[in-house]
């Protein structure tokens, strides 16, 4: 079996040796797409977003509003236009998030306590800043009105901490856990690349087995009908390791940004165990037609949607039956699972094992690989 | 040979090509089908929420009920202590904790403003934003009784209170997608990317495997000797025909199955489909027309799709993107598509505002479908 193993380990990297191809697939590929997607989210925090400000009061009082409004850092007033119908339509040009209109007399009525309204229609189709405009307005909002209030009730109480404590009877205090800094870079990235990593082992694998029958060198390969499953696991174990340096050295990358509370060990572990899994999930697929293209084809669909199914945007609790079934056939739903949960939480260890073995069962897709693949040899080679 | 001729030539390679037909047919209709499935519950609710009374006064159980009718948040546990609902986060049990201080009732009568702490779990945005919504809207709510109550207690009269008890108001307004439907967020654009890659594949694996006939001198006389804008008329009428109807489908059909808006008139709708079809096919005979062997359009295309989703603008604002990827992005027709179909379906903006993008993906199309016609000749003469 050892022998079989490194016959097809030392035959897959001179193939590897003489193919550009595959070469790049495993260096400069991935280093491109990972420095494509950092750079999409450089920033991490989303800043001053265009918003249109209607101001039909022009007084002293709406420029205390707009001014909390250009102070505040997520938003800024890019445009200033005089009618409503103006705002909405640079809104659905996507060039401004929303509009804020100041309504006539509103000064007049704040100082009558007739409590006008300013109102914000905000484009909530792009649901990330719909929500972060949508909170730090009505944080705004408040705020001016607090200033307002507070000024308002000096003048009665002439008691300047009484005032401050009548404005907000009830306080609020806001702890983020675990992504201190609520940066996207953080939370997008760190599920983005392992989304585009699970297309490289997918794809690479289907690449060895689909090229090698395309190429009719299956005869040259196997030989025989036996040690098939070492002379697979030789086949793909160039890519195993690459693919496993790859996924440790971001891990290296992106927590040196942010601290990493767990065990690094097992999630390095849990690594090499993802990219096993792939590997046994695509032979599975290529397996199903013996068709290089065609299997291809599957290996889109299944690792494509992928990145929508790991519940890091959309969270699983939220998702329906069909959706959480699709995401346990996902190894990488697993492994992100144990990635947060080491990286973020800084769990026991010894409670991952579940996540561990659920990781190393989907090898079990090899004994199916195997049968078929017997059945395929023995056609072949007579 | 007729015009009809080609195009029952095509139509053979195309249909008689199972990874063609496996991309362009099965998996175009798969993909409408899963795609949306995580977010079939549409938006974010009921995130379970550990709260620490330490209080255990009336007032304290009001808040806490009050937060629980809110839509984001449902209290699954109450804990002793602040260390037992950490340990169940940890555990994963609950998403955020809520404490609510000693004294809360006696302080908030001596107004000296008890406050309440929410802490929620970043990892995930969503959820950390849900639960803050639905903790924000309770406090507030208190906090709006008890200055009315305060304001009531002065003589002011209730309607005058309700009013009085502050200055102004924030009124907002969700322009679009007014129910925050994460459905209607996602799908629409990845509905269009979708339509784009399937037809690229399709469109690359095809001439990836006339290119290698080619250089394996065993092309047939059809690929020999049709003058190549005949064929491509011809490929353009078939995979025009194919993806138009797919496109009813999906913004017909698909749309009202997973309850997405169609703000858009249908005949604006169809003008700039068929802008997008044309851009499309025009760079997936470009593409197919550069590739060496059929293997290499499924992964080439595969690789571009996260990149081109999250530099398309809707996900992450273009505000925010580089300038050079949001440049390298107006190279492929999903970012202009996705932007005015967006516009058009999605925020019933009209025609005129989205020309810009329409005239786009001409520009594309015409520059795309020049370049493959050149390079397919140039190889088809090499290799004769």
């Amino acid at each position: 079996m050892l022998k079989a193993i490194t016959a097809s380990f030392v035959y897959e990297l001179r193939e590897i040796r003489h193919s550009w191809y595959k070469l790049s697939l495993l260096t400069v590929l991935p280093v491109m797409l990972a420095v494509l997607i950092i750079s999409v989210f450089r920033d991490g925090v989303v800043r001053d977003m265009p918003l249109v400000l209607v101001d039909k009061d022009h007084s002293t009082l709406s420029r205390v509003f707009v001014n909390h409004l250009d102070a505040s850092p997520t938003m800024a007033v890019a445009y200033k236009v005089g009618s409503v119908r103006e705002g909405i339509a640079l809104v659905q040009k996507s060039q401004a998030y929303g509009v804020v209109i100041v309504p006539k007399g509103f000064e007049k009525n704040t100082l009558l306590h007739l409590q006008p309204k300013i109102t914000a229609m905000l484009n909530t189709q792009f649901i990330l800043i719909g929500k972060i405009v949508t909170a730090d307005l009505t944080a705004v909002a408040l705020e001016s009105a607090a200033e307002i209030e507070y000024l308002q009730s000096l003048q009665e109480t002439q008691n300047p901490t009484l005032s401050l404590k009548k404005i907000a009877p009830v306080g609020m205090q806001v702890t983020p856990f675990f992504n201190l800094y609520k940066n996207y870079f953080y939370f997008l990235v760190s599920a983005l690349i392992p989304a585009i990593w699970q297309i490289f082992i997918v794809i690479t694998t289907l690449i060895a087995i689909g090229g090698m029958v395309k190429e009719q060198r299956v005869k040259a390969f196997f030989v025989t009908d036996k040690h098939i499953w070492g002379k697979l696991m030789g086949l793909v174990l160039p890519y195993t390791v690459i693919y496993t340096i790859w996924g440790v050295l971001f891990l290296l990358y992106i927590y040196s940004f942010w601290a990493f509370q767990g065990s690094f060990a097992i999630v390095i572990l849990g690594s090499v165990l993802t990219v096993i899994a792939y590997q046994s999930m695509a032979l599975f697929l290529f397996v199903i037609g013996f068709d290089y293209a065609r299997s291809l084809s599957l290996g889109a669909v299944y690792t494509a949607p992928a990145f929508a199914f790991l519940g890091i945007t959309f969270p699983m609790y939220n998702m329906n039956d069909f959706a959480l079934f699709w995401r346990d056939l996902l190894p990488l739903s697993h492994y992100l699972q144990l990635q947060i949960s080491q990286a973020n939480y800084g769990a026991n260890p010894w409670e991952e094992s579940s996540r561990l073995l659920v990781l190393a069962s989907f090898s079990l897709i090899m004994i199916p690989v195997v049968i078929r693949f017997k059945a395929y040899l023995r056609k072949e080679l007579h | 040979m007729t015009f009809f001729d080609i195009l029952k030539q095509e139509s053979r390679l195309i249909f008689k090509d199972a990874a063609i037909v496996l991309t362009i047919l099965g998996g175009v209709v798969l993909y409408a089908f899963l795609y949306p499935q995580p977010y079939a519950k549409q938006s974010v609710s009921s995130l379970a929420t550990a709260v620490v009374d330490y209080d255990k006064s009336d007032i304290s159980r009001t808040m806490i009920f009050s937060l629980d009718a809110t839509p984001q948040i449902e209290i699954t546990r109450q804990d002793l202590s602040e260390q037992a609902a950490k340990e169940a986060l940890v555990r994963g049990e609950i998403k955020a904790i809520i404490v609510i201080p000693k004294n809360f009732k006696r302080d908030l009568a001596l107004s000296k403003s008890p406050t309440i702490a929410v802490g929620a779990d970043s990892s995930y945005f969503l959820i950390y934003g849900g639960v803050l919504e639905g903790a924000m809207k309770s406090v507030l709510t208190q906090s709006a009784k008890v200055k009315i109550a305060n304001l009531l207690k002065k003589q002011v009269p209730l309607a005058g209170a309700k009013k009085a008890y502050q200055p102004y108001a924030l009124n907002t307004i969700n322009l679009f997608n007014p129910n925050n439907s994460y459905t209607q967020y996602v799908v629409p654009a990845v509905f269009v990317l979708i339509l784009q890659q399937t037809m690229l594949i399709g469109l690359g694996i095809l001439g990836g495997g006339i290119n290698e006939r080619m250089r394996r001198r065993r092309a047939d006389r059809y690929l020999r000797t049709v003058p190549a804008w005949k064929m491509y008329l011809a490929r353009l009428l078939l995979f025009g025909m194919i993806f138009f109807l797919h496109m009813l489908f999906y913004f017909g059909f698909s749309f009202q199955y997973f309850g997405i808006s169609r703000l858009a008139g249908i005949a604006d709708l169809l003008t700039l489909g068929v802008a997008f079809i044309f851009a499309s096919f025009s760079f997936g005979v470009f593409l197919g027309s550069l590739f060496n062997t059929r293997e290499i359009a499924t992964p080439a295309i595969l690789f571009s799709s996260l990149p081109l989703v999250f530099s398309a603008g809707f996900v992450w604002p273009l505000e925010s993107l580089p300038d050079w990827i949001h440049a390298l992005s107006l190279l492929v027709p999903s970012t202009p598509a996705i932007h005015a179909f967006l516009s058009l379906n999605q925020m019933a903006a009209d025609f005129s505002m989205v020309i810009q993008e329409y005239a786009l993906l001409w520009v594309q199309g015409s520059i795309y479908l020049g370049l493959a016609l050149m390079i397919f000749s140039r190889r088809r003469r090499a290799n004769l």
